[in-house]
């Protein structure tokens, strides 16, 4: 989905699925942004893990069962295939190993994010995606995220000290 | 009272903020303070700020507004301050660095574009692009029970998508940073996306930017899709 300028600005809510351009955009005002030492910085969980998300690896035995996996499940001969996914990759690799397992806690807390920017909220109560199965987001992270956070004392967010 | 900071702009930008509301349950009106050249756009709040959508999407909101008139400098999301006077302070105390920052992005907005591709369309071209990986395959299709297949299969495969994601990156960006004052790459995010720029692109070169981004938005053959976000504030270009 695009967002271009059209008379006006206005990426956030303008019409057209407004939600999830800004989706497209959050690790921007998440991670950019003019950073201000002497001002604190709230203590958001969100942001360090959509930082760590980031980090994508790649070069793991993990990853690579997954890839050949994906591939022996394409249908060659039909073109039909089973879907081969990445998130489902991800999802499968928190089984297989304490790398694995960091990429894939913390992509299921990104998917969080997803689901909170792209659930009902009042503002903007125009996204009824059918494939959308977990109706029952709240409408921040925080919850999602704890768990990661305690099962990973070395990635935990250094919260700063407020006032 | 606690403040949350917004952004911040030169003293002539008009600021005009009338009705926008900040972030927090309270939604307190956003109002600006000055101090020597610069404003400072900020809102009370008398909460803990946290990533939830209405903040976030409030945080952004202001920019848009703050955009219309003239480029601000956005902040990262949830910086406070204990008060006006402490935003002030740091104003004046910064105010070279701030003023070459605002230099820096005037009169240009940043757009971003990132890039995926369906993966199951990329494993497939690789496959029939390489005899010895088809062969992996075919091997582990038919039932071959040695370990090793796998794993020499998964080898050559992600090397195959790290290289073609990275050739299609390079594309791209050639085809689309002609119009801009600057440029970075960041990290992609998502596990389908290959591509996560992040154009400075002054306010002139705009449709030439649209123009350009309409000639790569989509490749159905290789399953490419392109999306443009903008006109957003320069995240990406400040200190």
């Amino acid at each position: 989905m695009t967002m271009v300028p059209q008379g006006g600005p206005g990426l956030s809510r303008a019409g057209g699925g407004g939600s999830s351009s800004l989706y497209d955009v959050l690790e921007l005002i998440l991670d950019r942004g003019l950073v201000i030492d002497a001002f604190v910085r709230v203590s958001v969980v969100g942001i360090e893990l959509i930082k760590i998300d980031a980090r994508i690896v790649v070069a793991s035995v993990d990853t690579y069962l997954r890839f050949a996996e994906a591939c022996n499940r394409l249908d060659l001969e039909s073109g039909r295939s089973a879907p081969a996914q990445l998130p489902d990759v991800v999802g499968k690799v928190v089984e297989g190993g304490s790398r694995g397992k960091t990429k894939g806690a913390l992509g299921g807390a990104l998917d969080a994010v997803t689901q909170s920017l792209r659930g009902r909220s009042e503002d903007e109560e125009a996204e009824e995606e059918p494939e959308e199965e977990q109706e029952e987001q709240e409408d921040e992270l925080e919850e999602e995220a704890e768990p990661v956070r305690r099962r990973r004392p070395a990635r935990r967010p250094v919260r700063r000290e407020r006032k | 009272m606690t403040v949350y900071v917004y952004a911040i702009t030169s003293r002539d930008h008009p600021c005009r903020l009338d009705g926008t509301t900040g972030v927090g349950a309270r939604a307190a009106p956003v109002r600006v303070l000055a101090a020597g050249e610069l404003r400072a756009v900020v809102s009370d709040i008398d909460e803990e700020i946290r990533p939830r959508r209405r903040d976030v999407a409030a945080h952004q909101a202001v920019q848009d507004r703050l955009m219309a008139d003239g480029t601000p400098l956005p902040l990262q999301f949830g910086y406070t301050a204990p008060d006006d006077a402490s935003v002030r302070h740091t104003l004046e105390e910064h105010a070279q660095t701030y003023r070459a920052a605002l230099d820096r992005v005037e009169g240009c907005a940043e757009y971003n574009v990132k890039a995926s591709r369906e993966q199951e369309r990329l494993l497939r071209e690789i496959l029939d692009d390489s005899p010895e990986a088809r062969r992996l395959n075919d091997a582990i299709v038919a039932g071959s029970q040695d370990p090793r297949l796998p794993l020499e299969l998964g080898r050559m495969v992600a090397a195959e998508v790290e290289l073609r994601h990275a050739s299609a990156a390079s594309d791209l960006v050639r085809a689309l940073v002609g119009p801009a004052r600057e440029h970075v790459l960041h990290q992609p995010v998502g596990s389908e996306d290959f591509l996560n720029l992040s154009l400075l692109v002054p306010r002139d070169e705009e449709a030439a930017l649209v123009k350009a981004h309409a000639a790569v938005a989509r490749d159905d053959d290789k399953g490419v899709s392109v999306r443009l976000s903008g006109p957003l504030p320069p995240y990406s270009f400040v200190p």
